[in-house]
């Protein structure tokens, strides 16, 4: 029993993961919490369900719905948030729960308010099939394909970060916005780059999660981009490594939570852990502390 | 223009003082009304974070809930008189404020604004799952409405008779929320406009010149969250009395934002935009609820609506619609006096 | 000598830098001291240390209040200003967005004790409170020179004049220890004249000086005593005179080799 819980936590977790990385991500280079992280994520799930109902073929419609929520996630922040770049952070703040708010009903006019199943037939059969079975714990089909995307992403996100050119000017960013740009780095075309990543990562997540529950809805990522902004401040905001570490250690302890504490405050678990984390310690697991100044 | 604006005031409130009695009131139209009411009382509460002191606070709506459940469990299992209520609904509310913002108030902004969320995410995981306490999602039903029992008074004027008068419908809580909200409104105004309300607005404006003006920057904070909360949790306790019937439903995040984005609309620290901004979307809202199911759309997609309002004021408008920041400091008597001396001086 | 403030031994260090180290100096009362350096000295961390912005890695900062003294090393900057120390910042940092009046007004902050309580019943003794806050504000509006402007709000006023209105709002806060970083940055030859002889007003209502600036000529003129720092390093310490003939110093500002040459 507790290896299964373990097993479906770690898998939830590691979706969480992929959201953090996201708002991590972000707030790295222009220290905003993008609220609307959390709608790109049902986004994923919506246009994947849109492309294959065109007649696409799985692995394209994937490909084409990260595509797109890395382009919604470009506009959102060329129309959105670049204007107030320069404004009180208040002011990004409020326009970030905006559009959140905003994208969600948006997707409630498009698909309607009901939940919908993700189309199965585009799937093989066999993914609802146990891959592994050892004693009592069984690994699903479905579950070891999100194991092997999640690491595939981490793993590339990684290498994108420390070894490309962009990546490196990412990072620049993150330690300081001006020396950045006098030292000749684009910082806005960063910035779109930074946005671009981290909603495709995002869009996976949710085109996973709505296959692995077979369900998605327009207010999916409300709760989800909590949970995942919690795994990232649990890793400590701005750290790639800690949001995919504060991810997989949220999801089990979410999933350990309800089934051995009490199920009805199973959301409850990422609310007080981020609580706690914030009043404790802020900077996280892996991360710096973000304090006042003055 | 100034006299015009305040002619149009007046006219304003006398039609407000007079509308519930005139023979074509209408008990739909003072429903939204008294509704209406509570935003601004909500509206004006909230303001003063992200108004005066630049704090996002994004789970205003979950101590709105521990006021209106104070409220409602002290009705229902005490019965206690609402009076009495108000004002440990306020103590509850600004208590459970300074519970939260001690700990979290040192830490920049943001973080202040997603532990409110994350509290008042968990104040809805309460309500709907201690069933013992509250009821759970079946809510509590019944809560007597207001009474106001003056018998003491008859009986100090030797009249052996029993002076109560209970709240039956919309007209008297009508009053009452018009009361409640001059209250709080002059409170908000006289607060403005002295020590404290400087040492707010001095924080939003810049928190380490605030500093270095002598203002403790925490301590001002937390009286901050905790006037803000208590007004909240008074706003609630009007609820709970008021639609005798609560359920965890009724605070769930949509309130928090609706709230906020009144105070946005109406311009962060403008109380008189506050006010405004209630009516506008309350009065949206009430609309929209009927409009968009004919559009065949649901009726919460008018939260669309709100999205985009805030998105575009913070866009072009960033001080609200009505721009007139710290307006009761301009109208104090002894700002008026010292614009006379000042011109007196230059004439001079 | 008479010190108001003396600085012992202090050090900052930012993770890996060393922005003071063991720097140590005496402020004397009711003159102008001068803290200079070429950029990334560490001057404004030494006010920031100072004004209790920053809570020094290392050192004592005592601060002599005429009652007595006290090491206020790692005071907030609330007890500092409470105390007597007053500041104004490199890149101005007013309340943009509110009346010239109201910036000066905060800054009675400190000396004032109105409550949320006496605000809202406006009690007899607030009432009397905000009159004094206004007049005083008024007082240190006129002795800068910007009583006419207090009702406009305070991003309207020309950029000499945010400086003074800075000025302005530290001096409200009755201060005994006046510290100004870069006070004549930005301004030209008319409205630094007009610094000097503010400045020189400031010190005969009895508050003690120091100035961070660039501009060397203002600096020779009015400090009777300059600290210089380099890299975090107090390299000289004097009077304007000893200081300019210093190898040290001229080597810090114009390079290695310069002294001899």
């Amino acid at each position: 029993m507790l290896e299964q819980q373990l097993v479906n936590g770690f898998t939830l977790g590691l979706i969480y993961a992929l959201i953090a990385v996201g708002y991590t991500m972000v707030y790295g280079v222009i220290e905003l919490i993008n609220f609307a992280h959390g709608e790109i994520y049902m986004l994923g799930a919506f246009l994947t369900l849109s492309f294959i109902s065109m007649g696409l073929p799985l692995p394209l419609a994937v490909v084409l719905a990260m595509l797109a929520a890395a382009a919604i996630g470009v506009l959102l922040d060329i129309v959105a948030y670049r204007p107030l770049r320069e404004a009180p952070r208040l002011a990004a703040l409020i326009t970030a729960i905006g559009m959140s708010i905003f994208l969600q009903n948006l997707a409630m006019i498009i698909w309607g308010s009901r939940p919908l199943p993700f189309p199965r037939q585009a799937l093989p059969a066999f993914f609802s099939e146990p891959a592994l079975t050892f004693s009592d714990v069984t690994i699903s089909w479905m579950q070891m394909l999100i194991y092997a995307v999640a690491v595939v992403l981490m793993v590339g996100l990684n290498l994108v970060i420390t070894k490309t050119r962009v990546g490196t000017a990412m990072r620049a960013l993150a330690q300081n916005q001006t020396a950045a740009a006098l030292m000749g780095i684009n910082v806005n075309r960063v910035i779109t780059f930074t946005f671009a990543l981290g909603s495709a990562m995002g869009a996976m997540a949710g085109i996973m999660v709505s296959m692995y529950y077979n369900t998605m809805y327009p207010t999916m990522g409300y709760l989800a981009g909590v949970k995942a902004f919690a795994a990232a401040v649990l890793g400590g905001i701005g750290s790639v490594p800690g949001a995919m570490l504060g991810g997989v250690v949220l999801g089990i302890a979410e999933t350990l939570g309800a089934g051995y504490l009490s199920s009805p405050y199973r959301d409850g678990v990422a609310y007080a852990v981020m609580i706690l984390v914030i009043i404790f310690r802020p900077s996280g697991l892996l991360g710096r502390a973000v304090t006042e100044k003055a | 223009m100034r006299g015009a604006a305040n002619s149009l005031k007046y006219l304003l409130l006398a039609a407000a003082l007079a509308y519930p009695l005139m023979p074509f009131r209408d008990v739909y139209v003072l429903h939204v009304l008294v509704l209406i009411m509570v935003y601004m009382v909500l509206a004006m509460g909230l303001n003063i974070l992200p108004g005066f002191c630049g704090l996002l606070d994004l789970g205003f709506v979950g101590f709105y809930g521990i006021g209106a459940y104070t409220a409602g469990l002290l009705t229902v299992h005490y019965n206690m008189s609402f009076w009495l209520i108000v004002p440990l609904a306020v103590i509850n509310g600004a208590l459970f404020g300074v519970l939260l913002g001690a700990p979290t108030l040192r830490l920049v902004g943001d973080y202040f604004a997603i532990v409110t969320f994350g509290f008042s995410e968990l104040v809805v995981l309460f309500l709907t799952n201690e069933i013992w306490l509250t009821r759970g999602p079946l809510g509590i039903p019944g809560i007597a409405p207001i009474a106001l029992d003056v018998t003491w008074l008859a009986t100090l004027l030797g009249i052996d008779e029993r002076w109560r008068y209970v709240f039956r419908g919309e007209m008297p809580y009508y009053y009452l929320a018009m009361v409640m909200v001059a209250l709080v409104y002059v409170v908000m105004r006289r607060v403005e406009d002295s020590r404290l309300g400087r040492a707010w607005l001095a924080i939003r404006e810049d928190p380490m010149a605030a500093a270095s003006c002598g203002v403790n920057l925490f301590a001002y904070k937390v009286i901050a969250f905790a006037v803000s909360t208590g007004i909240g949790a008074m706003a609630g306790a009007f609820l709970a009395r008021w639609s005798q019937f609560l359920s965890p439903d009724m605070f769930k995040f949509w309130e928090s934002f609706l709230v906020l984005c009144m105070v946005v609309l109406g311009g962060l620290g403008n109380i008189n935009g506050a006010l405004i901004g209630s009516v506008i979307l309350i009065a949206l809202g009430e609309v929209l609820r009927v409009v968009l199911p004919k559009l065949g759309l649901p009726a919460e997609t008018r939260f669309l609506a709100y999205g985009l309002i805030m998105v575009l004021i913070m866009r072009f408008r960033p001080n609200g619609i009505f721009t007139q920041v710290a307006e009761s400091t301009m109208q104090s008597r002894l700002i008026k006096d010292l614009r006379a001396r000042l011109d007196a001086r230059r004439t001079a | 000598m008479d010190a108001i403030l003396s600085v012992d031994g202090v050090s900052k260090r930012f993770g890996g830098l060393m922005a003071l180290s063991d720097v140590s100096f005496a402020v004397e009362r009711g003159v102008i001291t001068g803290l200079i350096g070429p950029n990334g000295a560490g001057k404004t961390t030494m006010f920031n240390c100072v004004a209790g912005i920053y809570t020094p890695t290392d050192g004592r900062i005592v601060f002599a209040d005429g009652a007595g003294e006290r090491n206020v090393a790692g005071s907030k900057p609330e007890r500092m200003t409470t105390l007597g120390v007053a500041r104004t910042f490199q890149n101005i940092r007013l309340f943009a967005t509110l009346t010239v009046l109201d910036n000066v007004r905060i800054a009675r902050h400190c000396r004032t004790s109105a409550n949320f309580f006496g605000a809202v019943l406006r009690t007899k003794s607030q009432r009397a409170e905000e009159q004094r806050i206004i007049d005083a504000a008024m007082d240190n509006l006129d002795f800068v020179g910007l009583g006419e402007t207090a009702l406009s709000p305070a991003s309207s006023l020309s950029y000499g004049d945010q400086r003074r209105l800075e000025i302005a709002r530290a001096l409200a806060t009755d201060p005994k220890l006046l510290l100004l970083d870069e006070p004549a940055a930005g301004m030209n030859p008319r409205e630094t004249e007009g610094l000097v002889d503010l400045i020189h007003a400031i010190l005969s209502r009895g508050v003690t000086v120091v100035l961070i600036e660039h501009d060397m000529k203002l600096v020779m003129r009015i400090c009777k005593r300059l600290v210089v720092l380099d890299h975090g390093v107090k390299i000289a310490d004097g009077s304007p005179q000893e200081v300019r003939s210093n190898p040290d110093v001229i080597e810090a500002y114009l390079g290695k080799g310069a002294a001899h040459a």
